[in-house]
């Protein structure tokens, strides 16, 4: 603080520092804290370091995975769901009966699941609709006319698009699922805490929990892969549950032994080179959401 | 915000072709991002802001023009953020990534190929790290304010009117946030800490 100047004058810079930044001051005031910084060097050096510090506090720094969404299938997606959801009912349920089985229901399963499940009864309603209309049943009309939009295309349209959904969905899902499960192999094969329980011995109770977590996930969106292009991804899908049931077999507190058989395995099966590979290879043909 | 978010509402409201897609196209990066500061979660934020754009289109018919679009969209986005963290806390997960970040002597190793573009990867990721950790030392309602503005893109009025309190609270609000921030980033970003010795 300049030794000239009144500290009371500085504070009241200081103050209002932040107003400047987000542009909230008077004209006359951002005149006079211009001037003061003038001639005020620690006021001067004060404002340069609020206006680095909020200046940083910028989105694709404090959220780097924003720029890996794509955006535009992001909107896609939402669009479809929002308008099925119109179609099968309200998403907003109310507190009791139906609603409240609709609440347990999306608490019960992840999205991708309810993606799945819309899906599948999407198809169940086609199938319905086209014998109805096949016996010349024309009457009834279409469900919510007023809003152009999925309600206005036919029916085929839209169960292509909950079929597309549910394919990207897949291969989303699977890409994460390579990704996470790198994450762990490339954890077993790096140096592993010891057990406390036993000397000699290799605390593994993370992987092992994570192993299981994964199998899980893997089970929502098996099937969903039978398409030609996804068989290289389907084959290592298939090879690393074998890893993974390996791992979640495994003691809390495993043997060096043990871990230098699945460490042995991972290297010669190229495992982590492969799933390099075949996420690029899906990165660069599904713009995965 | 854009100024004619109202007429888009509207238009929303209205059922005209391709108004919803743009509402989404115009909200969804902002409200992912309000989304992160509360879930800090990708996955989670990106689940989020799904749930909230479906629920503001079959809502829509109960939008008052009161209050703007955006204001509106983020409070629906509180509310279902709320919802998933007391879900979370009823089945706590932990995605793999976070697990072994916190487990000590597991850092992650760099990617196969690309090692420049990985270190500045995790350069940025680091100040990301340490930016969302000053971010959450916040008091809560400071928080709320700091990501409303920063990251929601509103202005001070628009804040206040989403969260209900007075012009001067916004303000005050804010310079303490950028007093915390600031402080929190001289303390342990060096980064930060340098540049500022170096300014001096």
């Amino acid at each position: 603080m300049s030794p000239r100047r009144p500290p009371r004058i500085c504070r009241a810079a200081r103050d209002r520092m932040t107003l400047l930044y987000y542009g909230a001051l008077a004209a006359a005031d951002k005149a006079d804290l211009l001037r003061h910084f003038d001639s005020c060097r620690p006021c001067a050096l004060e404002w340069s370091a609020i206006s680095r510090c909020l200046d940083a506090v910028a989105p694709e720094t404090v959220f780097p995975r924003e720029t890996e969404v794509d955006w535009r299938e992001f909107t896609r997606v939402v669009v479809a769901r929002a308008r099925a959801a119109k179609i099968t009912g309200p998403g907003i349920a109310p507190a009791s009966g139906w609603g409240r089985l609709s609440l347990a229901w999306a608490a019960a399963f992840p999205v991708p699941a309810r993606f799945a499940a819309l899906a599948a009864a999407l198809l169940v309603a086609a199938f319905l609709w086209n014998g109805w209309l096949g016996r010349g049943g024309t009457s009834g009309g279409r469900p919510g006319s007023s809003d152009s939009g999925v309600e206005g295309q036919p029916l085929a349209s839209l169960l292509e698009s909950a079929h597309v959904m549910q394919d990207r969905l897949a291969r989303r899902g699977a890409v994460r699922y390579l990704s996470d499960s790198r994450a762990l192999l490339v954890n077993l094969v790096g140096p592993a805490d010891p057990c406390r329980k036993g000397s000699g011995q290799y605390d593994m109770t993370l992987e092992k929990e994570k192993s299981r977590q994964l199998l899980r996930r893997k089970n929502l969106y098996e099937g969903g892969l039978g398409a030609l292009q996804d068989q290289r991804l389907a084959t290592l899908v298939r090879q690393l549950e074998s890893v993974l049931m390996q791992v979640a077999a495994l003691d809390d507190c495993a043997s060096a032994r043990q871990i230098h058989d699945l460490r042995e395995q991972i290297e010669t099966r190229q495992i982590l080179l492969r799933i390099d590979l075949v996420t690029r290879e899906m990165e660069g043909r599904t713009n995965v959401v | 915000m854009e100024a004619d978010d109202f007429a888009l509402m509207v238009q929303v409201q209205g059922g005209s072709p391709g108004a919803f897609e743009t509402l989404v196209e115009r909200y969804q990066r902002r409200l992912y991002r309000l989304a992160c500061g509360y879930l800090h979660n990708h996955e989670d934020a990106l689940d989020a802001v799904q749930e909230t754009l479906v629920k503001i289109y079959l809502a829509r018919q109960t939008y008052r023009p009161s209050a703007h679009p955006f204001t509106w969209a983020s409070r629906i986005l509180a509310n279902q953020c709320i919802d998933q963290i007391r879900h979370r806390r009823v089945r706590p997960e932990q995605s793999l990534e976070e697990a072994q970040e916190r487990r000590p002597g597991h850092e992650p190793l760099p990617l196969l190929s690309s090692e420049e573009a990985a270190q500045a990867r995790q350069e940025r990721r680091e100040l990301g790290r340490v930016l969302q950790g000053a971010i959450d030392t916040l008091p809560p309602r400071q928080r709320e304010i700091f990501m409303l503005r920063h990251f929601g893109e509103m202005r001070l009025e628009e804040i206040a009117a989403t969260l209900g309190c007075a012009l001067g609270t916004v303000k005050s609000s804010l310079h303490r946030a950028a007093q915390s921030m600031r402080d929190h980033l001289g303390r342990t970003d060096p980064v930060f800490r340098a540049k500022e010795e170096e300014a001096s």
